[in-house]
């Protein structure tokens, strides 16, 4: 049937150069009548309506806008109305906006053309710009892109070009054939079809090869020689490589006669092409298709090219010669091909020897001698030993033989065995004997070898007392019982023992007075070291206590203070207060010069020994100054003090501090005579039951001598502790007669062998040395009875202080 | 070299297989060529400041020891009699032999008289060898 025409398309609007424009539609159905096409369009806005200009400068069913007719800046709406008799039909409307619709043709006339210059492969493209109808589009400027790939492959590589019209490609694989296609763009619009394909064959062309170097030429046996080089980068074509060289003098050129016998890349020179002090100008040339090149000269001379092979056949031998350490000799012989044997060359050896799991190598050098021999290795120990060699003269050193293990045996010598039997057995046979000295013997035997050593008798200053600061305890730990005396002291002993008549002459006014200022006075006459020591007071007596009393202290102060101060109220406080006494005393003569202070009271300084109760304190002061300056006897009677190892601390502070104020008037004397001052009668501080000594209190010289002691209750016991009165310290008591009379041993030169205690022997030394041994006995008695019959005695008699004896 | 001219065994087997009196003829030739050389080359350098006086005393006893070497050989192998001819020809070529050495360079000459050492060690160890198998060949 007929109908109206259907309804046309606007397939595509484009321009060229943004001057003019086509548009192309397509037509639908005709509806069996003749159709005819009219195209309108309007621009931007505008209401008015155009009509196509041109039908036919672009083809069918085109419309072709001029110049005149195209505007760059406007929207054109553009229509396409189909009419036949029947009716017409309009397609949609088109916006078409001239910019953006800019696309040219493609590039023309483009030509490929390979070349090769300096071994470069590159490909020179050329090609023009798409044609315009208009001679001005020449002015417009494209922007092109081109794409190229082998003809094989699938991927095209794009490359953008710029405004050029020709390009030069570099990257192009030789012997390839490629296909090459160019577009352009004007401006911002769109590409352009890709121009038609062109098609290119790139040379297959490889370069020359590089220069091979020689890399090194040696002889291992100074008969033949090789050559080794490297070569250079192939050029992608296969390589020969010749060698030429020729000799010194010579003008002749001769090749390698031999390329394979040392391996790839050698030559091989056998004995006949082998001359020595010649010279060899050695080149290698490569060649391949494109060319050859040809490598540095060489210049050898085989005599200094000379590097073995290793040494072989490398043995080793234990030599266990008599009377001498084995070692190890290790043999090699030189390598097989050097001619060692007709001289023409001789190697030298080194060898390296290191322990398995050493670090660093020991190197020896060897000489030409094919034998080493080791001395030096430690038994049992595994060793890695190598040897290399090379010519005497010009020359390298060869590669190191092959490792060699050597263990070396472990040799206990039969004469080490025995001097470890021997003295292990020895010193077992000690040990056994010792052990066994120790079972049997004990003690004894130990006391043998190790005679220990007695401590001092005299009981020291406890210094936690003197840090405590209690002036009571202080002064009963320095030994003056009951210092200021106490009534209990008057059990004490006696300070001091009176020994000489005449020196008692001299002493004895002063003890009159009951201050010790007259006491003091006395002080420096008596040489009388040993009055009134009699029974605690005499360090031998106090010793011989102190040592039954087993109560060596070993400590001189403290212990002995506390002991004192523990037996206080014990009778045993005796001995622990002699022995504390005794230390104490002892402590004072170790500060003066005296070994003990009863020697030094004793010392026949023919100073009167002034003892006085003092607190220990005092007397050590005493002691002290009286050592100081020869006046041994004042010490005395300090030490008596001291002897009495007060450990009663109940004294009488006042009696005390008066004596002490004594002694330390007197302390500058040479004798102090600490005078225990107990005007109040009270007891000295001598703690009867503490000492073991009795002190004897005054002598008595009327009658016979009659040493006043004072003496604890158990007057008996004083009689051992009686000081031979003899100007020395200790006097043995032979009797004890009534009324606590204590017959003195008319010996006075005692020897303190009673317990010969140090103490005591330094006393019996003072004995000896001092005067003449006075037979005297002295009268112990209690100091209630006895009166205060200082007869003269130096000593100050503390019996005149106490009251009583107890 | 000023001795290159001499004719000498360039190899091992050559050198083995000459007559040992040959050889010694030879090792005396090139001792005695070097003599003069030597003695002139120590006058030469002991003008040179620069030398340190290591390489001085060296020369001189590098040529003391050619002397010794040449006697010794002499006197070894007895041919103090063969020496009288052999010097007069000797001498003769010694001249100029002596004269061409003065030409030399300095490393030149150094370089020749070591290939000619080593030459004449290699000889003498050949001859050795020949002489005394058993010592240390």
């Amino acid at each position: 049937g007929q109908s109206y025409p259907g309804k046309p398309k606007i397939i595509r609007c484009r321009s060229l150069e943004k001057e003019t424009f086509s548009c192309w539609w397509k037509p639908g159905s005709d509806g069996g009548l003749p159709t005819s096409y009219t195209l309108f369009y309007s621009k931007d806005s505008e209401e008015k309506i155009y009509e196509c200009p041109d039908y036919r400068t672009s083809g069918p069913n085109s419309c072709y806008f001029g110049k005149n007719h195209t505007n760059p800046w406007t929207t054109y709406n553009i229509t396409v109305m189909a009419t036949n008799e029947i009716g017409s039909n309009s397609s949609d409307p088109q916006y078409v906006d001239v910019t953006s619709i800019v696309q040219p043709d493609a590039p023309v006339n483009l030509s490929l053309e390979a070349k090769t210059s300096a071994s470069i492969r590159y490909l020179w493209a050329k090609w023009s710009p798409p044609p315009l109808a208009d001679i001005s589009s020449n002015s417009h400027v494209y922007h092109y892109e081109l794409r190229l790939k082998p003809e094989e492959k699938e991927e095209w590589e794009t490359i953008s070009v710029g405004v050029q019209e020709q390009y030069k490609v570099t990257r192009l694989q030789a012997g390839v054939k490629y296909v090459v296609q160019v577009r352009c763009m004007f401006d911002l619009g769109e590409w352009s079809e890709w121009s038609s394909e062109r098609w290119v064959q790139i040379p297959n062309g490889g370069s020359p090869p590089e220069k091979p170097t020689i890399t090194k030429c040696r002889s291992p046996e100074k008969e033949t020689f090789t050559c080794w080089w490297k070569p250079g980068s192939a050029g992608g074509h296969p390589t020969n490589y010749t060698l030429l060289y020729s000799k010194e003098g010579e003008e002749q050129v001769y090749e390698c006669p031999d390329y394979r016998t040392a391996g790839p890349n050698s030559c091989y020179f056998n004995k006949k092409h082998t001359s020595f002090w010649t010279i060899y100008n050695i080149t290698v040339r490569a060649t391949n298709e494109m060319g050859s090149n040809v490598s540095d000269p060489h210049y050898v001379d085989v005599t200094y090219i000379v590097q073995p092979d290793p040494p072989v056949n490398v043995t080793l031998e234990l030599k266990k010669p008599i009377n001498r350490k084995p070692y190890l000799v290790l043999t090699w012989s030189p390598p097989p091909l050097a001619d060692v044997r007709s001289g023409w060359l001789t190697l030298e050896y080194e060898l390296r020897l290191k322990p398995e799991e050493g670090e660093e190598w020991e190197t020896i050098f060897v000489g030409q001698q094919t034998q080493y021999k080791m001395f030096s290795l430690n038994p049992g120990k595994k060793y890695i030993v190598q040897i290399h060699c090379k010519p005497d003269h010009h020359g390298s050193w060869s590669e190191w033989s092959s490792e060699k293990y050597i263990q070396i045996p472990t040799d206990f010598r039969v004469k080490d065995m025995v001097v470890w039997i021997v003295v292990g057995v020895l010193s077992s046979l000690v040990c056994l004997i010792m052990s066994w000295t120790m079972v049997f013997k004990g003690y004894r035997m130990i006391a043998f070898i190790l005679p220990p050593v007695p401590g001092p008798k005299i009981k020291g200053i406890d210094t936690h007392l003197l840090e405590t600061g209690k002036s009571e305890e202080l002064l009963s730990a320095l030994g003056c019982h009951g210092f200021p005396p106490t009534s209990d002291c008057e059990e004490l002993l006696i300070e001091y023992l009176e020994v000489e008549d005449s020196e008692d002459q001299q002493l004895m006014p002063s003890h009159d007075s009951s201050h010790p200022s007259k006491n003091a006075k006395m002080i420096p006459k008596e040489t009388d070291s040993d009055s009134g020591r009699g029974s605690c007071d005499s360090p031998s007596l106090l010793s011989e206590k102190c040592r039954e009393s087993h109560a060596l202290p070993s400590r001189l102060q403290t212990q002995d203070i506390r002991d004192v101060q523990e037996n206080k109220g014990g009778k045993g406080s005796w001995e622990t207060q002699c022995i504390a006494s005794e230390e104490k005393i002892f402590l004072f003569n170790n500060e003066s010069t005296k070994s003990s202070t009863w020697p030094t009271a004793q010392l026949p300084n023919n100073q009167p020994p002034v003892f006085a109760y003092h607190s220990t304190t005092d007397a050590h002061k005493i002691t002290l100054s009286t050592t100081n300056t020869n006046t041994a006897p004042a010490l005395v009677g300090n030490e008596h003090q001291l002897q009495y190892p007060i450990t009663e601390t109940v004294h009488d502070d006042m009696e005390k501090q008066r004596e002490v104020e004594n002694l330390h008037s007197k302390t500058d004397q040479t004798t102090v005579q600490v005078k225990q001052n107990r005007p109040n009668g009270k007891p000295p501080f001598l703690n009867p039951k503490l000492m073991d000594y009795v002190e004897v209190h005054k002598v008595r010289q009327d009658e016979k001598p009659a040493v006043l002691l004072k003496h604890k209750e158990n007057s008996g016991k004083t009689e051992k502790y009686i000081v031979p009165g003899t100007s020395k310290e200790y006097t043995k008591v032979s009797t004890v007669m009534d009324h606590n009379i204590l017959v003195l041993m008319p010996d006075s030169r005692i020897q303190h062998t009673s317990v010969s205690q140090e103490p005591a022997m330094e006393i019996s030394q003072n004995l000896q040395q001092g005067q003449d041994e006075k037979n005297m006995s002295y009268c112990l008695a209690v100091p209630s009875e006895c009166k205060r019959e200082t007869s003269g005695s130096e000593y100050m008699d503390p019996s005149s202080f106490m009251p009583s004896f107890k | 070299c000023h001795t290159s001219g001499m004719p000498t065994p360039n190899g091992k087997e050559y050198a083995q297989n000459i007559p040992r009196e040959e050889l010694t003829h030879l090792i005396l030739k090139l001792l005695q060529a070097w003599k003069e050389p030597l003695s002139h080359f120590n006058q030469h350098i002991e003008h040179h400041q620069e030398l340190p006086d290591d390489s001085l005393s060296k020369a001189k006893q590098i040529s003391n020891m050619v002397h010794e070497l040449k006697t010794g050989v002499e006197k070894s192998m007895g041919i103090i009699s063969n020496s009288l001819n052999g010097m007069a020809s000797s001498e003769a070529t010694g001249l100029s032999i002596s004269s061409e050495a003065n030409m030399m360079s300095d490393s030149d000459f150094i370089h020749c008289f070591r290939r000619d050492s080593n030459k004449v060690q290699s000889y003498l160890k050949i001859l050795k060898c020949r002489i005394m198998p058993e010592n240390s060949c």
